[in-house]
C-alpha cells in the first residue's frame, strides 16, 4: 500500500513541478474553449446550446494529449522497470499512476469547466450540472487512455496514433456525458439515466483500463 | 496477506465494481434513452417553444393533408396524444399514414411542430406485396405489420 | 491429422494451398446463385418496394464485419495465452478484411437509407456502434503499421482487439436497448425472423456467398503474411550472415 502512496504522491509532485504538464491541460482546454466560439461565430444562443459539448471535447482533447508520456517516462528512465519489478501489482501500479494523471490533468479541467463556461453563456445552475457531468466521466477518459498510454510504451513513439487507437474507445462517454449535461441546458432530455451510465463507464473503464495497460506492459516490453 | 489471497481479493474488487456497474446500467435502461420523444413525452415534459428536439411516432391515419410547394402538414400520434406537424420539402418513401416517422424540429408558439427533417421509420417486417395483399384480405394482417415502431414510440 | 496440427504454419500452409481454389470456386457458385436470385428471383418488398434488394449486400456485411472482430478476438486469446505465431498472423489478417466489410455495410446503409429514411446516416445508436467498429478496425491496422517487431505489435494489439470486443454486444443489441432508427433485429430474433422466406432465402444465400468469400479472402491473407514473415526471416539472416563474413 505505502509503495502505491509513494508512486502516487511522486507523480503528483512530478506533474506539479518545473517540466510537468499538469496545468498545461487546463491551459490547453481554455484554447479550445476560446477557438470555438471563433468557429461558430458571435451567436450567443448556439454557443450556450453546444457549450457542454465544447467542454467535453476540450476535456477530452486535454486529457488524452498529455497521456502518451504517462508511462513513456518512466520507461526512458528506466522507473517504470522498477515498478514492473515490484511487490505492488502492476494493475495497482498503473492504476495509481492514472489516478496521479486525473488529479493533476482530470481534476484542474473539471474546477475549471464553471468559469469556462461563463465564456460560453451557459448560465449558472447549467454550469454547475455539466461540470458535475465532467468530474463523474473524466476519470473514464483517463483510465481508457491509461491503454493508449501503454501502447506508446510498446510503439516507442506517440504522435497521432495514440488518439486514433483511443478515441473510438471514448464515444460512449462523449456520448453519454454530453446527454447528461444536455439536460442541463434543455428541459427536454432526461438527466438521470445518461448520468447513471456514465457512472457506470467510469466504473468500468476504472478496472478495464487498469487490467488492460497491465497486460500491454507485461506483454509488450519483454 | 499472501500474493494468492491478494490476486484473489484483487480479482474480487473489480468483479464486484463490473457488477456495480452494470446493475447501473440496468437501471439507466428502465428510463429508456431515446433517439426521440413521443407525443405523451412531449406533453408531460411541457417542452419549450423553440427547443430543439426529435418527435417519433405514427402519422396518423387520414391525417396528412398536401398544400402547394411540397408543404404538408400531418399528426404524429402514440396512440394516447398527438401533436400536429408542419413541414416543407420532400418525404422519404416510406412516409404513409400509419407507418413510423421521426421529425426534428421545435414547437411553435402554437402547439404546432415546425419540422425541418422528417425521417421516416422501417418496421422488421419484410414481404412480397402479394403475402401483404393476400394477408390483408384473408384477415390476418396484424397491428404490427407497416404500424413501424408501434412498440418503441411508446 | 488432428486439428492441433494446423498450428504447425508450414501444415497450414499445405492445407491453405489445397483448399483456396475450392473455396474461391465455392464463392463464385454460391454469388452467381445468391446475385441471381436477389436480383431476378427475390420479390420487391410491399413497402421498400426494389430498395429491399440493398439488405441483401448490407445484412452480409454487417455479420461479416462484426465476425471479423469476433475471430480476431479469439485470436487474440491464441495470442496472449499460447504466444502462438499462427494466432499473430490470424489476428493481423482479419483486420482489412473485416474493416472492408464494414465499410461495405456503411455505404449499403446509407444508400438504403438515403431513400426509406430520408437521410443517409443518422447518430442512432446502431449506426454509430458500427462506425465505431469500423474505426477501431482503422486504429488496429494503424497500430500494426506502427510497432516494427511483429511479436510485439502482435501483442499490443491483442490486448486492444480484446478491449474493443465490448462493442459487439452494443452493436448487436442496440436496436433493442434504445429506441433507434435502425429497425430492430428481423433474422435472428426470439420468435423466428421477420423477414418472409421468399426475401429471406436469397439473403441467406447471399450471407452463405460472403462468408465464403470472407473465408477465401482470409485464407490466402494468412498464406501470404506467413510467407511475409518467411521472406522478413531469412532477409534478416542474410544480413546477419554478411555481417559476420
Amino acid at each position: 500500500m505505502t509503495a502505491l502512496a509513494a508512486l502516487l504522491l511522486r507523480d503528483m509532485r512530478l506533474a506539479v513541478r518545473v517540466g510537468g504538464g499538469a496545468l498545461m491541460g487546463v491551459l490547453f482546454f481554455l484554447l479550445v474553449v476560446t477557438m470555438v466560439p471563433f468557429g461558430v461565430g458571435p451567436d450567443l444562443k448556439l454557443l450556450a446550446r453546444i457549450g457542454p459539448a465544447i467542454l467535453w471535447i476540450g476535456a477530452l482533447l486535454a486529457t488524452l494529449l498529455g497521456l502518451d508520456r504517462l508511462l513513456a517516462a518512466d520507461h526512458d528512465d528506466g522507473s517504470l522497470d522498477l515498478i514492473l519489478m515490484g511487490h505492488a501489482p502492476l494493475e495497482l501500479a498503473v492504476a495509481a499512476k492514472a489516478l496521479a494523471h486525473w488529479l493533476t490533468t482530470g481534476l484542474p479541467l473539471v474546477i475549471a469547466a464553471p468559469l469556462f463556461g461563463i465564456f460560453l453563456n451557459i448560465d449558472g445552475s447549467a454550469i454547475g450540472i455539466v461540470a458535475l457531468t465532467l468530474l463523474v466521466g473524466t476519470p473514464a477518459l483517463t483510465f481508457i487512455g491509461l491503454i493508449g498510454a501503454a501502447l506508446a510504451v510498446a510503439l516507442e513513439r506517440g504522435g497521432l496514433l495514440l488518439p486514433v487507437l483511443v478515441l473510438p474507445l471514448t464515444v460512449p462517454v462523449l456520448i453519454f456525458g454530453i446527454a447528461a449535461g444536455d439536460a442541463a441546458i434543455l428541459n427536454a432530455a432526461p438527466f438521470g439515466a445518461p448520468f447513471l451510465i456514465l457512472i457506470a463507464l467510469t466504473l468500468t473503464s476504472v478496472v478495464i483500463g487498469p487490467v488492460a495497460a497491465a497486460a500491454v506492459l507485461r506483454h509488450g516490453l519483454d | 496477506m499472501t500474493r494468492r489471497q491478494r490476486r484473489l481479493f484483487l480479482i474480487g474488487t473489480g468483479v464486484g465494481v463490473l457488477a456495480i456497474a452494470a446493475a447501473l446500467v440496468l437501471t439507466a435502461l428502465r428510463d429508456s434513452i431515446v433517439f426521440f420523444n413521443s407525443p405523451t413525452d412531449l406533453v408531460q415534459k411541457r417542452v419549450e417553444p423553440g427547443t430543439r428536439i426529435r418527435l417519433g411516432g405514427l402519422v396518423k391515419t387520414g391525417s396528412v393533408i398536401r398544400g402547394g410547394n411540397l408543404g404538408v402538414r400531418f399528426a404524429v400520434t402514440d396512440g394516447n396524444k398527438e401533436i400536429a406537424v408542419a413541414y416543407t420539402g420532400a418525404l422519404p418513401d416510406l412516409f404513409r399514414e400509419g407507418q413510423g416517422v421521426v421529425a426534428e424540429g421545435a414547437l411553435d408558439g402554437a402547439g404546432l411542430f415546425r419540422a425541418d427533417t422528417i425521417l421516416a421509420k422501417h418496421d422488421e417486417n419484410y414481404m412480397p406485396k402479394e403475402v401483404a395483399d393476400a394477408l390483408k384480405r384473408q384477415g390476418h394482417w396484424k397491428d404490427g405489420y407497416g404500424a413501424a415502431a408501434a412498440g418503441s414510440a411508446r | 491429422m488432428e486439428w492441433i496440427a494446423l498450428a504447425n504454419p508450414s501444415r497450414f500452409l499445405a492445407l491453405a494451398e489445397r483448399l483456396l481454389p475450392w473455396l474461391a470456386a465455392a464463392t463464385a457458385l454460391a454469388f452467381a446463385a445468391g446475385l441471381y436470385a436477389a436480383f431476378f428471383v427475390a420479390p420487391e418488398d410491399y413497402q421498400q418496394g426494389a430498395t429491399v434488394r440493398i439488405i441483401f449486400i448490407h445484412v452480409p456485411g454487417a455479420w461479416l464485419g462484426m465476425l471479423g472482430w469476433a475471430i480476431m478476438s479469439v485470436a487474440a486469446l491464441g495470442t496472449l495465452v499460447w504466444r502462438h505465431p499462427l494466432a499473430d498472423v490470424a489476428l493481423k489478417t482479419a483486420a482489412p478484411i473485416g474493416a472492408a466489410f464494414t465499410f461495405v455495410c456503411l455505404v449499403t446503409g446509407a444508400l438504403w437509407g438515403r431513400p426509406m429514411w430520408g437521410t443517409y446516416w443518422v447518430w442512432d445508436a446502431r449506426l454509430t456502434s458500427v462506425l465505431v467498429l469500423f474505426l477501431m478496425y482503422l486504429g488496429l491496422i494503424a497500430l500494426w503499421r506502427a510497432i516494427e517487431d511483429p511479436a510485439r505489435a502482435a501483442r499490443a494489439a491483442a490486448v486492444l482487439t480484446l478491449v474493443g470486443a465490448v462493442n459487439l454486444p452494443i452493436i448487436k443489441f442496440s436496436v433493442d436497448w434504445w429506441s433507434t432508427l435502425h429497425q430492430p433485429a428481423s433474422v435472428f430474433r426470439v420468435g423466428g425472423s421477420t423477414i418472409h422466406p421468399a426475401i429471406l432465402a436469397p439473403l441467406l444465400v447471399m450471407a452463405l456467398a460472403f462468408t465464403l468469400l470472407f473465408a477465401t479472402l482470409y485464407v490466402s491473407a494468412m498464406r501470404n503474411e506467413i510467407l511475409r514473415r518467411r521472406v522478413r526471416t531469412l532477409r534478416l539472416l542474410q544480413v546477419h550472415a554478411a555481417q559476420g563474413a
